[in-house]
């Protein structure tokens, strides 16, 4: 019986001891990959995601670092969590600290592009971009021909992105 | 004008004592039963000395200094020679005048009489010389003694030396400390595989594969418009064909698990030099025997839609040993099969196969022309053409039906395996195990280890006894002395007290029994063969491996020769006879010299090796049919049916033969094939891939079809240089030998059936005009597929036509094949020939050629079909004496 109880507790102070983070997310370049992303984070353990800022690719998680983040330090986490979350997706998603630029000091960038309506030719033009110093979100849509980025315009600029996309093969499409 | 006939009378009496005495000609060494040696010297004298003295010595020959003691063996060759060439009339010359036919007779019976006398001593120690296995003889005999039927030994031995045409003969067959070297490896190999390490069977695990391995050729190929993704025969909407763009960031499309989600994969391009499809995801960790299934079928490609194929297109599957760290492309590997891939019709096949170590499953779209979309605008939606799909392939195993299995119970019966304890084995050193790496990029993984494992005996020498005694006489194919097998029990006692255990003191027996002359020799007596080496001698030939059970059990009893005729069928009918089609037509025909060199891709694009394949299946075939049929020797050059898939078929201009599978198929009335002359097979080894040569083929035929091999080239004579700008023909270029008397004495010969053979390509197709990569005419396609590109023209017409030594003329292969056919005691006493070198593992000597002049005979009294000469072959003093 005394085991139960002692379990018990530690459940509960488990429990008390949850709060929520938000985290930047890599791989959210298209909507339905939230779908993925509420899959891959079953499968770290003690996380959950809570909810999701798809235009700003930021989320909210709940964890207890002591449980989900056993023996590590505070200004690890995120890093740790990355790794289990890689781990889990094959690397096609992952976990960043949040950017320090201001979201209204964000840039909107749009490239039309051409190419194969395809999952995977989605998330290799995304990550041509998101890996781009400046770029805090970006989405892929071959289906409807156009890349997007919010980018911090004092760390790169549109013709970077091209630039980075033309050197792997990405189609682009004259401006309208 | 020389009037033979007229001085005739005086021909023994007077006239040519004279001459001999005249010419000094020393008689001394002739044998003594000559029938009457002044009366051969004066004929000589009469009708060859004129060409052949000491002046003229036309084609090298001086009678007049050649010794008359026939023991010399240049000598006695030379005068094997001379009795051949008067016995086939050949000589004299028909521009000479001809011998009374009795004096011919004669002097060819005494040539006869002295070669044979000549040739006793040389045949008193027995014709056959001890001779060890070859490298498959050795390889099949390890297979069927420890039922690992696939177990891969051959490969790592040395090359067998050939000798008269065959690796069997002992004059190839010698022995080195390299072979025995390797031979000491190869035992340990098999004893590895053999010997149980655990108590429970490898875990049997049931896997499908998809062709597009991530990291793979396929899914690089996809990407990029060589294939594409399906589901339900419809292009995968998650995965759309490679277009304008084609798919990005194959590392991409992996993490995403694109090439994971159960897709089918439709390819439209076959294996080539930098694409190897292969089903990598399992690489073999545990050998043994495996079940494969897969699902194959073919469609039409148009630009982004899957419509109804062309018809049957063929895959083919492949044993794929990987090398080196298992990655990349072009492994060795070995074909299992073409299978049927029906149009728009998923068609599942099934196989067992055994795997070694580290082999995984190729594939290959065999019938497929080369395509290369990922070099072209569109990629694959602009592409119309051909495809093979593969749905899966299904693989499980390693099956086990006993366990421990066959092979562990040949070495050690019944006796337990029992965990190794140190505690329990003081002073006793545990087994070694060895540890095989897998390599390549396999997902399965070996089974978790339960300890060290080994077979214990608590009597060991008693066991010891008793495991020798069945095994020895297994490997050694007889009755095995007590004194010998003690020796091996010897050796067990003797690592016993060294510390080995049981099992490593058993290990050493055994290596050395599989290292020991009694089983790498094919032990023979002395005369006629003893029961038990003679179920060796028709094993090793028709299983090209060792007797069975029945076979020691029938030399046990004595009753082998009372059943041989029975023996012969029961072993013929056992699949293991392929065997010997296998080895017999490798080494007789020369099939094993058929990838020995790739025809040139702009003369003859259409060449791949789905058609190579199909060229050596349909001999074998062939060669099964005559036998199985029972037909005569015609058969060998001319035939009213062949052996042949769509692939062949199509490459002969025949029309309605559908699939991959080899089938008899009628021959048209007007069609020229028929008989191994005209088959792929045999015209592709005659050839040097860029053009033919009638001399190459006019030997091919002389020496291995009619058994009358040509003399060898003279040194200083170089080969005739390939025109492939198709300026002039080979023949215009042979025309020397037609007019130069040294060159036509033997070219007379030679060149005819070449020349009626030039009625073919390098690869077997017809052609009534050579092809040319320089000057000519626009080639019209034929039956070349449709997708294979043509660059060739149509140089100089082809002319077949030919006049045989005895003047006969014909217009093309259909009327050589005819006269050939009407040789049909030449033709079957060269088969007989040939079967018997191969099979006793010697030349043929002049003083057997009665014995297959008797066997033929009998073979003709009994319809002269194949099926019978092999019988007689058997049944003979020839066969059944070492």
């Amino acid at each position: 019986m005394k085991p139960l109880l002692f379990l018990l507790f530690a459940l509960a102070t488990a429990v008390a001891d949850e709060a929520s983070f938000t985290h930047r997310v890599t791989g959210l370049f298209s909507p339905d990959r939230e779908t993925d992303l509420r899959a891959a984070t079953e499968k770290v353990p003690g996380v959950k995601l809570v909810s999701l800022d798809f235009a700003h690719a930021e989320a909210v998680f709940s964890y207890d670092p002591a449980v989900a983040f056993k023996d590590t330090k505070p200004e690890q986490i995120v890093e740790r969590f990355n790794d289990l979350l890689r781990n889990a997706t094959r690397s096609t998603f992952g976990i960043a600290k949040l950017d320090p630029t201001p979201k209204d000091k964000l840039t909107r960038v749009e490239i039309p592009v051409a190419g194969m309506d395809c999952k995977a030719c989605c998330l290799a033009a995304y990550e041509v971009i998101y890996q781009i110093n400046g770029v805090t979100a970006a989405t892929a849509s071959f289906k409807e021909g156009m890349l997007t980025a919010l980018i911090d315009s004092s760390r790169t600029n549109r013709e970077a992105l091209e630039t980075a996309l033309k050197n792997r093969n990405v189609t682009l499409k004259a401006k309208p | 004008m020389r009037q033979p006939n007229k001085i005739r009378p005086h021909f023994r009496n007077t006239t040519f004592r004279l001459v001999g005495i005249c010419l000094g000609l020393t008689l001394a060494g002739l044998p003594s039963n000559a029938a009457d040696p002044i009366t051969a010297e004066a004929f000589l004298k009469e009708h060859c000395a004129e060409c052949h003295d000491a002046t003229e010595k036309k084609g090298g020959l001086d009678l007049a200094s050649l010794p008359r003691n026939f023991s010399k063996p240049e000598a006695f060759g030379l005068w094997v020679k001379i009795h051949d060439r008067l016995e086939s009339g050949e000589m004299p010359p028909r521009n000479k005048p001809r011998p009374p036919e009795a004096d011919r007779a004669e002097v060819i019976k005494w040539l006869h009489d002295s070669l044979v006398t000549a040739e006793e001593p040389r045949l008193q120690e027995g014709r056959t010389r001890i001779r060890r296995m070859t490298r498959a003889e050795y390889e099949n005999t390890v297979r069927d003694i420890f039922d690992m039927p696939g177990i891969a030994l051959a490969g790592d031995l040395p090359p067998d030396g050939s000798a008269h045409g065959f690796d069997k003969n002992s004059d190839a067959l010698d022995i080195s400390h390299v072979n025995l070297a390797k031979y000491v490896e190869a035992a340990d190999h098999v004893l590895d595989l053999a010997i149980a390490t655990q108590p429970q069977a490898p875990i049997v695990h049931k896997e499908r594969l998809s062709l597009a391995q991530p990291g793979g050729f396929v899914a690089h190929v996809i990407m990029n418009g060589d294939g594409v993704l399906l589901r339900d025969m419809q292009p995968d909407p998650e995965f759309p064909p490679a277009a304008a763009q084609t798919h990005l960031d194959e590392g991409a499309h992996e993490r995403m698990g694109t090439f994971e989600r159960g897709s089918t994969v439709g390819l439209f391009r076959h294996e080539d030099e930098s694409f190897s499809p292969y089903f990598a995801a399992h690489v073999t960790i545990y050998p043994g025997r495996y079940r494969v299934r897969w699902s194959v079928w073919s469609f039409q490609w148009d630009k982004g839609k899957v419509l109804p194929a062309r018809g049957t297109e063929a895959a083919r599957l492949a044993m794929v040993q990987l090398t080196g760290d298992g990655r990349g492309g072009q492994h060795p590997s070995y074909v299992l099969g073409y299978f049927d891939a029906p149009s728009l019709n998923p068609t599942e096949h099934e196989m067992n196969v055994w795997m070694n170590h580290n082999e995984i499953f190729g594939f290959n779209a065999a019938s497929l022309a080369p395509a290369a979309n990922y070099a072209k605008e569109g990629h694959a939606m602009t592409f119309t053409g051909p495809g093979v799909a593969v749905d899966w392939l299904e693989i499980e195993g390693p099956i086990n039906e006993v366990w421990p299995p066959p092979a562990h119970r040949a070495l050690f019966g019944d006796i337990p395996l029992v965990e190794w304890k140190a505690e329990a084995n003081s002073g006793v050193r545990a087994p070694a195990r060895k540890k095989v790496r897998q390599i390549g990029a396999g997902r399965n993984r070996p089974d978790p280890e339960n300890g060290v494992w080994m077979v214990h005996s608590e009597q060991p020498l008693a066991d010891a006894d008793r495991l020798l005694a069945a095994f020895l006489p297994r490997a050694f194919r007889a009755p095995v002395a007590d004194e010998v097998r003690a020796q091996y029990v010897a050796k067990v006692d003797e690592r016993l007290k060294a510390g080995d255990c049981f099992e490593t003191a058993m290990r050493w027996a055994y290596r050395a029994a599989l290292c020991s002359p009694d089983f790498l020799y094919h032990v023979e007596p002395q005369g006629p063969l003893d029961d038990y080496a003679l179920a060796g001698r028709l094993s090793y030939f028709l299983w090209n491996s060792l007797p069975d059970a029945r076979l020691l059990e029938l030399a046990k009893a004595g009753k082998l020769r009372a059943s041989l005729h029975d023996e012969v069928e029961r072993l013929l009918a056992d699949s293991k006879s392929q065997r010997f089609i296998d080895d017999f037509l490798g080494q007789w025909l020369k099939l094993r010299s058929i990838a020995a060199n790739d025809p040139d891709k702009k003369l003859y694009p259409e060449f791949n090796p789905y058609l190579q394949d199909s060229m050596v299946a349909e001999t074998r075939a062939y060669f099964r049919e005559l036998l199985d049929k029972n037909l005569d020797a015609s058969f060998l050059v001319r035939s009213d049916f062949a052996m042949l898939n769509e692939r062949l078929a199509t490459h002969y201009g025949i029309e309605g033969v559908a699939g991959s599978q080899i089938r008899r198929v009628p021959l048209p009335p007007d069609c020229l094939r028929g008989g191994f002359l005209t088959q792929g097979a045999i015209l592709k080894v005659t050839a040097n891939g860029t053009t033919t040569s009638p001399v190459v083929r006019g030997a091919f035929t002389m020496d291995r079809i009619l058994g009358q091999p040509p003399e060898p080239p003279p040194a200083n004579i170089p080969s005739v240089e390939p025109d492939v700008r198709g300026a002039t023909t080979i023949r215009e270029q042979l025309d020397k030998h037609r007019s130069d008397s040294t060159c036509a004495s033997c070219h007379r010969k030679i060149d005819p059936a070449g020349f009626a053979m030039e009625a073919f390509d390098v690869i077997g197709g017809f052609r009534d005009r050579y092809r040319s990569i320089g000057s000519g005419d626009p080639a019209p396609r034929g039956s070349i597929d449709p997708f294979i590109g043509i660059s060739f023209k149509l140089g100089p017409p082809v002319d077949a036509s030919g006049e045989l030594p005895d003047e006969r003329k014909f217009a093309n292969i259909r009327e050589l094949q005819s006269m050939l056919a009407g040789e049909k005691t030449l033709l079957l006493k060269n088969l007989a020939a040939q079967l018997a070198v191969y099979s006793t593992g010697r030349s043929i000597f002049f003083s057997d050629r009665d014995e297959i002049s008797a066997m033929v005979n009998r073979t003709q009294s009994g319809g002269g079909g194949l099926r019978t000469l092999l019988h007689e072959l058997i049944q003979s003093r020839l066969f059944q004496t070492r």
